[in-house]
């Protein structure tokens, strides 16, 4: 709701000083919700039917006939007249944007939904500027995206087993990894799996020896081997924040803790480590 | 103390042109030859017999760090895969061809014989994640221009209508945008198209209004370049001219550069920039017309943006000639809005020398190189990673060196691409002196960084040591030795020892804080608060303000 009023409907732009009444806000979901109550018009569609949407969509686009559908069927769940005026509405503004949830990747289709998605944008570009911006969930998911991708070149699901970075999601991320029982110690930090991984995942990590770094109590905590208490991040500890639109901020230190930082903790055990294997100390 | 002996010693900006001399190093910085007698203590002795010394290696103008860098990374996992460093005793592993995770950037310059590097765009809100980056790119000194070519807060002071006030509130907002980011230099890429192409026009000419203020980029880069003299800024203007890649463009290149005459002023990627039309709208060399005029003007400098044969990732900050780029190809393609500041474009790529643009451009580059006479007005690069990876750098360099064997690549072009460019009738082969001033001494001077690019006393104790090989390609792959602020960190081509380098960045005078009304600007229309933007000193732990004198 924050976004609504802060950055995507409400705000007054610089070229839309009317702020709400200049934006045209459309909303496609499965059932009504808080942000389509706030909408101009509301598309309710069938679940499962996003790579169709946007299939058509693109076709329209494109101003390709479509010979299988009726002037008078439904896509989705949707009249196609009004996918045909969602697509004028498109056209005709001068800046479009595309905010998308995780439901996308979670029906049928999966990845190819988003591909679709980001295809569609970027053929809108043809006839205005059109972006698109996923809605992540987590809090800082994109920061440990940035770092990762920079220091070994792939933004999750990277293995150092063989002493170089390995990319391969299904292969080497967190829930195939646990569930395939790979995994024989785990450190964790800034997340809590017993709440999000699901069960089998959970089941394999009460089995083997488990680090948790962690301000509070959570699902894991209360089963994990070992729990380091930290400082919070933004709270206890400053750092840095990517924003789901890649603008790094800094989070500052409100308050002392009586706890070291992630950081310190994890940098003392990378200490010993080198110690234990006589790794220069710089270039940690 | 640290001595190296015996080596052919190329420092042209002290004009040492392969003598052999001793260097001496004392605290990471070059040292006078100590008068006798000597102090007790015993030199550790280099042996570089057999081998030329040269400076630190100092790249003007690379894309290695930063939001668009890292979505290139993100966005072709491919250029990994087969590309990837193991971890050592001393150096963290890494992955990517074109587009290196930073441990891994660091380590390949360093193996190059290079200690100083420009990450060449960056707009200032995002100014916080490249220092980030920075800060995890070992070997080198690093920093990077401040983009401002499409600010919306510069367009609107530029509307200002008296020339005096406008004047004063450019000069403030420059030093604020620099001081604020952490920047080096002003960079402008293809001034008012970006913005332009925002608002769906088409591309802009020196004299097309540019929405929202109607300002041109004539004035912008008027008033701009005038700006960066008042403020002393060590870096001239560092400009991406209008219309890159498009045939006939030298005209707008000529242009440009007669608006700016008699200003200090650096054009970068000039091969770009230096096409003429074929009627059928294809693309010609016009290298010899940019580089006559090149070797009227001294006042400028530029760098050659030299095509490299293979893959590369190309990225600007000049949105509408990559989504051209992305239509044209087909290739997938990744474009960003920077709110009130700039865009940017990724689309990777594939250079061919069987494609007759792609053999036309490649032999562009070098004309120039070879057809500006004077070395310290044109620089080696690839704009790396748009026309090539930096590591091909030692393959340029035996192009430049040896006719014989840039005869027998050229051979292997399109031959249709001899029709459109003069490259077959150039027998200048550049002299190692001359390699020094293109790679080294040069890009330093440009930069006015006064201790990088040369040995004399008190410089940073950057040495690159190359052994003397007939092959120029393989003498510049592989360094005996490179040092960095006097310690070995490259022995053999391969890194020995991690270090760490500075951060350079400018702290120019003026006003400390925005006008009020563009603070009211900023406070209504950025997505973040005045007093979040400007980049704190954690994010430059270890720095060197270069001096705006
Ligand atoms: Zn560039």
């Amino acid at each position: 709701m924050r976004h609504l009023s802060r950055y995507s409907a409400l705000a007054k732009g610089l070229f839309v000083a009317e702020g709400r009444k200049g934006r045209k806000v459309v909303v496609i979901d499965v059932r009504p919700t808080a942000t389509s109550k706030q909408a101009d018009e509301f598309l309710e569609i069938t679940p499962g039917q996003d790579f169709e949407i946007a299939t058509v969509l693109r076709a329209i686009i494109k101003g390709l006939p479509l010979p299988e559908l009726p002037e008078d069927s439904t896509v989705g769940g949707v009249p196609l007249s009004k996918w045909r005026e969602l697509v004028s509405l498109m056209k005709a503004c001068h800046y479009g944007v595309v905010m998308f949830g995780i439901g996308v990747t979670e029906s049928r289709g999966k990845d190819l939904n988003l591909e679709q998605i980001i295809k569609l944008v970027g053929e809108m570009n043809e006839f205005t500027r059109f972006y698109a911006i996923p809605m992540r969930g987590h809090g800082n998911v994109n920061g440990s995206n940035q770092v990762l991708t920079w220091q070994t070149g792939y933004p999750f699901a990277v293995n150092l087993s063989r002493g170089y970075p390995r990319y391969n999601p299904g292969e080497f991320s967190v829930m195939d990894l646990l569930i395939r029982r790979e995994v024989d110690a785990a450190l964790i930090i800034a997340t809590d799996p017993g709440a999000h991984l699901p069960k089998v995942a959970v089941e394999h990590l009460k089995n083997i020896p488990t680090i948790v770094l962690e301000p509070h109590e959570n699902l894991t905590t209360s089963w994990a081997n070992v729990v380091i208490p930290v400082a919070p991040a933004g709270v206890g500890v400053s750092g840095t924040f990517y924003r789901m639109d890649n603008v790094a901020l800094q989070v500052k230190k409100l308050a002392d803790f009586p706890f070291p930082s992630d950081l310190e903790v994890v940098k003392s055990i990378k200490e010993r480590i080198a110690d234990v294997k006589d790794y220069q100390r710089a270039s940690l | 103390m640290l001595k190296i002996i015996n080596g052919q010693v190329y420092d042209p900006a002290n004009g040492v042109s392969g003598e052999l001399k001793d260097v001496y190093i004392e605290d990471g910085k070059i040292i006078a030859e100590p008068g006798f007698p000597q102090n007790n203590a015993v030199p550790d002795l280099i042996d570089a017999a057999g081998c030329v010394v040269m400076p630190g290696g100092v790249e003007i103008h690379s894309h290695l760090a930063g939001p668009k860098v890292n979505t290139a990374r993100m966005m072709c996992p491919e250029d990994h895969y087969d590309h990837f460093h193991t971890k050592t005793s001393v150096s963290r592993s890494g992955t990517g061809l074109t587009i290196p995770s930073t441990f891994l950037t660091g380590q390949l310059y360093s193996r190059l014989g290079y200690t100083t590097v420009f990450e060449a765009a960056v707009p200032a809100l995002l100014a916080r994640h490249v220092h980030e980056e920075l800060q995890d790119t070992p070997l080198l000194d690093a920093g990077f221009y401040t983009l401002m070519g499409n600010n919306y807060m510069m367009m609107k002071v530029l509307g200002e209508p008296d020339s005096k006030k406008r004047k004063e509130r450019l000069r403030d907002l420059v030093a604020w945008l620099l001081r604020s980011s952490k920047g080096y230099a002003v960079k402008v890429v293809n001034p008012g198209g970006v913005e332009s192409w925002k608002w769906s026009q088409g591309s802009v000419n020196l004299d097309t209004p540019v929405p929202p203020f109607g300002v041109t980029p004539r004035r912008m880069l008027l008033e701009l370049v005038d700006v960066v003299e008042e403020l002393h800024l060590p870096h001239s203007l560092h400009l991406h001219s209008n219309h890159l890649g498009e045939a006939g463009n030298v005209q707008t290149t000529l242009e440009t550069m007669r608006t700016l005459e008699g200003h200090r002023l650096h054009l970068t990627h000039m091969q770009f920039h230096s096409y003429g039309a074929t009627k059928s709208g294809g693309i010609s060399s016009e290298a010899p017309r940019i580089a006559e005029y090149l070797n009227q003007h001294p006042e400028f400098t530029c760098d050659a943006g030299q095509i490299v044969f293979g893959p590369v990732t190309t990225m600007t900050a000049d949105s509408p000639m990559q989504f051209h780029l992305h239509q044209l190809t087909g290739n997938k393609w990744a474009n960003a809005d920077v709110e009130m500041e700039t865009g940017a474009g990724i689309v990777p790529l594939i250079y061919r020398p069987s494609n007759l643009v792609n053999a036309i451009q490649w032999s562009i580059g070098l004309e120039l190189l070879l057809l500006v006479k004077n070395p310290w007005q044109i620089f080696l690069t690839t704009d790396h990673p748009n026309a090539g990876p930096f590591t091909a750098y030692p393959q340029i360099i035996r192009l430049l060196m040896d006719a014989d064997y840039r005869r027998a690549r050229l051979a292997e072009l399109n031959p249709k691409a001899v029709r459109y460019t003069c490259l077959a009738e150039l027998d200048r082969e550049y002299t190692l002196d001359e390699i020094a001033i293109i790679t080294r001494a040069g890009p330093a001077k440009a930069l006015r960084l006064s201790n990088k690019g040369h040995l004399g006393v008190g410089a940073d104790a950057d040495v690159a040591i190359y052994p003397l090989q007939q092959d120029k390609e393989a003498m510049f792959s592989r360094p005996a030795y490179v040092l960095k602020d006097g310690q070995v960190i490259v022995r053999d081509g391969q890194v020995i020892k991690n270090v760490m380098g500075r951060t350079l960045f400018v702290q120019p005078e003026g006003a400390q804080k925005l006008p009020p009304d563009l603070a009211d600007d900023f406070a209504r229309f950025y997505s973040i608060a005045l007093s979040n933007f400007a980049v704190q000193e954690e994010y430059v732990e270890r720095q060197e303000v270069i001096p705006c004198i």
